[in-house]
């Protein structure tokens, strides 16, 4: 029986693709200037079946790349001929505990959908990608994903309490944030499909807070808005989100049906949220309110209303898909700085920018230094193309010698292969290869991702396995 | 024609996508059939490598994805982007017709819709089949083969109280479209629509000559047959010296709205076509720009489903909204999911009847969870569709027009 046989007999017969048409949409994830075809695509319907396709594929030798909504930022998800598991069908919600504030779900499972279901119990899901409305917990999972709330609620690991995880052998794992001894599931988490495949997550859930505030300041000058942000931290303010928009992002969002009454001639915008218990809440609006004019705000909206806070909102989680009304193509890139280096790595950016005639959009969380540089542009335009490269270089590399990092939160996966050893010595990469064959001593598991091939000691992958992988470490070596 | 494809001619829109995937969970046939081909993703994706030269029009997956989009936009209301889905849609589907025929029931359905005289024909013997309880009888015919009966049987109705609109002809003045189902099946809707924008203060004008507005053939990728329908009708419109032209039919309504585009390429039309787009409204807009006046209590409990092509395409979903809230003791219970698709989609039920199904079923369930005995939209596909869906399971519950309800609210003041 061939491959594709055995996993039609599993998941039957119209979930299994294999037909070059069929498999085209499954070349890109979020980040479409990628393409990698993967040989077959396979969508269990249940943690029974996906445990039993996992299984066929070990026994098969067949590397697997686990893929959630495919809206992931890094080309995670991407299988250059490999199987594409995709997970989206696993989207249950098993059971909510209002009590224990916990959810079980399946990793298909919609971010948004998950606190849709929890709103009944006044709980929510509180770490909030900007594409919650699309991306699945388990994507979250395995990305560690951030969100504006995480600011103050913590990302996608401080919500994650235990996870049933098929390892990429086909054994079934349950790790608990409770077990004593190694924090195994602290290193599942954000391992980006390397270590196996979520079956099951279980999740806390957060009492909706009893009032929350949104504020907008705006700013002439980007410098001044980027001072507020460390302003307002030192001031000892926590915010529940504090979140930064440049002028081409907001003349992006104003054009789009999310439009949000942002102030389109101003050259930042900040979002800043507060939240919490009624009694005291005033004094931190007041407080943000004082110090955005403070250092030069020309006006600061305080919305409270529901539906004003949730227009604002909108914008700001929407900002990167309207920027598609830009250009034909964009490059979205994640790094994280310091948060006192914002103001200087900002200009740095802008420079940048300018240096290589290029047009870089600002839309992040400024409160914990996550910055989102994206460029616009004209792929078919070599020239473009080449400069827009050579800027996004310069830009990570600005962002490592500040003493950053090169992702917050979208992942190293396929995009950022090559910043790895500007950041890492090759040890410390060895010892990341050296994590992953605990978890997947074959290397099947989304292979060619998050660290670069060459930098982990051969250690008996088999052949099929090497050949895949070399073709990554080509593909991936060159330009954008 | 020039040389350039229709795909070709809409590259500008598929260039604007950016792959976020923020459509998906608006697409009701991405989440019955769960997989991307089946999503608008997915489809853009596929119409770009048509243009790109990767596969051809008319590779049979090509053909089967495009076939199975249900055309209700509801990713265009989640697109950051503003891709003009529905236009690429109607593009890729005009390139696919020219190289692949359209199944059968769909070529008989759209001929006889573009011929006013047979369609009278057809409609007459659809009305004998619900009046004398046939289509009743054979709507308990299994799965698809007894559907298109439910649909009919669903549209019985017990005649309207009579009523005379009272107020003065204060507003604009407006002629009706009397669409082809519409005036056929739910001809008393019709009326009742008269009726309620006359008391509203609309003078009404007669448009004789009008004909089908061609949402139907342009949806299936008839594009030509569409603009012969379009010129008729604007040229009619124009002669009824109407200040508006009102739909009581969403789909109908979303296409009269874009005659502008889809006659932009004739050069003698095109400013006409524009022109005409510009006066016409559904008329909940008309009724709540008037307000629209109260009338008596309605003692209903009923749920709202907006109509995909009201919604989404004419996005003018808050009007219909106004209509029902304007209405006194009517019990509105929110139906999950409202904005999605009902899975009607012009005559997509009739030739995708296993897709519809599916999308049907997902929408039967939220309207269960409402126990409400009405449920009330205001589209014909849609009323049918639901209706039919209603007709089957059982429950007696039933699907009407919100301008019925406004017609019934009227109706008991009179007493």
């Amino acid at each position: 029986m061939t491959l594709a046989a055995s996993l039609r007999a599993i998941v039957g017969d119209t979930h299994v693709l294999e037909r070059a048409a069929e498999l085209l949409v499954y070349e890109s994830d979020g980040l479409p200037g990628y393409h990698r075809t993967p040989s077959l695509a396979v969508f269990p319907a249940n943690a029974d079946e996906a445990l039993a396709v996992v299984r066929t594929l070990a026994s098969a030798g067949v590397p697997y790349v686990p893929r959630g909504a495919g809206t992931g930022l890094s080309g995670g998800a991407l299988a250059d001929g490999a199987v594409l598991l995709g997970l989206h069908r696993l989207k249950k919600i098993i059971a909510i505990d209002p009590e224990r504030r916990v959810a079980r779900v399946e990793p298909g499972v919609v971010n948004v959908s998950l606190t849709k279901a929890a709103t009944k119990f006044g709980l929510h899901y509180a770490p909030d990608p900007s594409s919650q409305t699309a991306c699945t917990l388990g994507g979250n999972l395995a990305e560690n994903a951030g969100g504006p709330h995480c600011l103050k609620y913590g990302v996608t690991l401080n919500h994650v309490v235990a996870a049933k995880v098929a390892l990429p052998d086909g054994t079934v794992v349950e790790l608990n944030a409770d077990d004593s001894g190694y924090d195994l599931l602290g290193a599942f988490v954000g391992s980006e499909g390397c270590f196996g495949t979520a079956l099951e997550l279980t999740v806390k859930l957060t009492p909706n807070p009893e009032r929350v505030v949104t504020l907008l300041a705006d700013f002439t000058s980007i410098d001044d808005a980027a001072q507020t942000v460390s302003a307002i931290i030192a001031a000892g303010i926590l915010p529940a989100a504090l979140e930064m928009m440049d002028r081409a992002t907001v003349g992006a969002v104003e054009a789009s049906i999310y439009a949000a009454g942002y102030p389109t001639d101003a050259a930042a915008v900040l979002l800043v949220e507060v939240d919490g218990a009624a009694a005291g809440l005033d004094e931190d609006v007041q407080g943000v309110d004082r110090i955005c004019r403070a250092h030069g705000a020309r006006d600061v909206r305080i919305a409270t209303e529901p539906a004003a806070r949730a227009k604002l909102w909108q914008g700001r989680k929407k900002a990167f898909g309207a920027m598609g009304r830009l250009a034909p193509h964009l490059v979205v890139q994640d790094a994280v700085v310091p948060r006192t280096k914002l103001p200087s790595l900002l200009a740095q950016i802008s420079a940048i920018g300018a240096a290589n005639g290029v047009q870089v959009c600002n839309v992040f969380h400024a409160g914990d230094g996550n910055l989102h540089p994206n460029i616009p542009y004209n792929a078919n335009d070599r020239d473009e193309a080449d400069r827009v490269h050579h800027a996004m270089v310069a830009i990570m590399q600005a962002c490592i010698d500040a003493g950053g990092t090169i992702t917050g939160e979208h992942g190293v996966g396929l995009d950022k292969l090559r910043y790895m050893d500007a950041l890492f010595t090759a040890d410390t990469l060895d010892g990341m290869c050296r994590l992953r064959d605990v978890f997947d001593p074959d290397r099947r598991a989304n292979p060619g991702k998050v660290v670069p091939i060459r930098y982990c000691r051969e250690r008996r992958p088999n052949t099929q396995m090497a050949e895949g992988g070399r073709r990554m470490a080509d593909a991936t070596g060159g330009q954008l | 024609m020039s040389a350039v494809t229709p795909l070709e001619h809409a590259r500008a829109g598929l260039d604007s996508c950016v792959h976020c995937g923020f459509c998906l969970q608006a697409c009701p046939t991405y989440l019955a059939l769960e997989d991307e081909n089946d999503s608008p993703r997915g489809r853009l994706v596929l119409m770009r490598a048509v243009l790109d030269g990767r596969v051809a029009i008319d590779d049979a997956d090509v053909a089967t994805h495009l076939s199975r989009c249900l055309g209700c936009r509801g990713c265009e209301s989640a697109c950051p982007s503003g891709v003009p889905y529905g236009h690429l849609l109607e593009a890729a589907r005009e390139q696919l017709a020219a190289v692949r025929p359209l199944p059968l029931v769909a070529r008989v359905i759209l001929w006889v819709f573009a011929r006013k005289p047979v369609l009278r024909v057809a409609l007459w013997f659809g009305r004998m089949a619900r009046d004398t309880g046939i289509a009743a009888e054979l709507a308990r015919l299994p799965g698809a083969l007894g559907f298109p009966f439910a649909m009919l049987a669903s549209t019985a109705r017990e005649p309207a109280r009579p009523w005379t609109p009272r107020a003065a002809p204060t507003r604009a003045t407006v002629a009706t479209l009397d669409g082809c189902v519409m005036e056929g099946l739910f001809t008393d809707v019709n009326r009742a629509t008269e009726r309620v924008l006359a008391e509203n203060g609309y003078a009404l004008c007669a448009a004789p000559g009008q004909q089908c507005c061609g949402a139907l053939h342009v949806h299936a990728g008839d594009a030509a047959s569409a603009r012969t329908l379009a010129r008729a009708n604007i040229a009619a419109f124009e002669a009824s010296g109407a200040e508006f032209v009102a739909s009581n039919s969403a789909g109908c309504g979303a296409m009269m709205k874009e005659y502008g585009q889809l006659l932009a390429d004739e050069p003698q039309w095109r400013d006409r076509a524009r022109a005409f787009s510009a006066k016409v409204r559904d008329a909940s807009e008309l009724l709540a720009a008037a307000g629209p006046r109260a009338g008596a209590t309605v003692p209903r409990r009923i749920t709202y489903d907006a109509p995909c092509h009201l919604e989404h395409a004419q996005k003018a979903g808050g009007p219909a909204l106004q209509v029902l809230a304007a209405i006194p003791g009517l019990e509105h219970t929110v139906l999950d999911d409202r904005d999605q698709c009902c899975g009607s989609a012009g005559i997509f039920n009739l030739i995708e009847p296993n897709v519809s199904e599916l999308v049907l079923s997902a929408k039967m369930r939220c309207i269960a969870a409402t126990q409400a005995p009405m449920v009330a939209t205001g589209n014909p596909g849609c009323l049918m569709q639901i209706g039919a869906g209603l007709v089957r399971d059982g429950r007696g519950a039933v699907a009407r027009h919100p301008i019925e309800l406004l017609d019934e609210s009227y109706a008991r003041q009179e007493r």
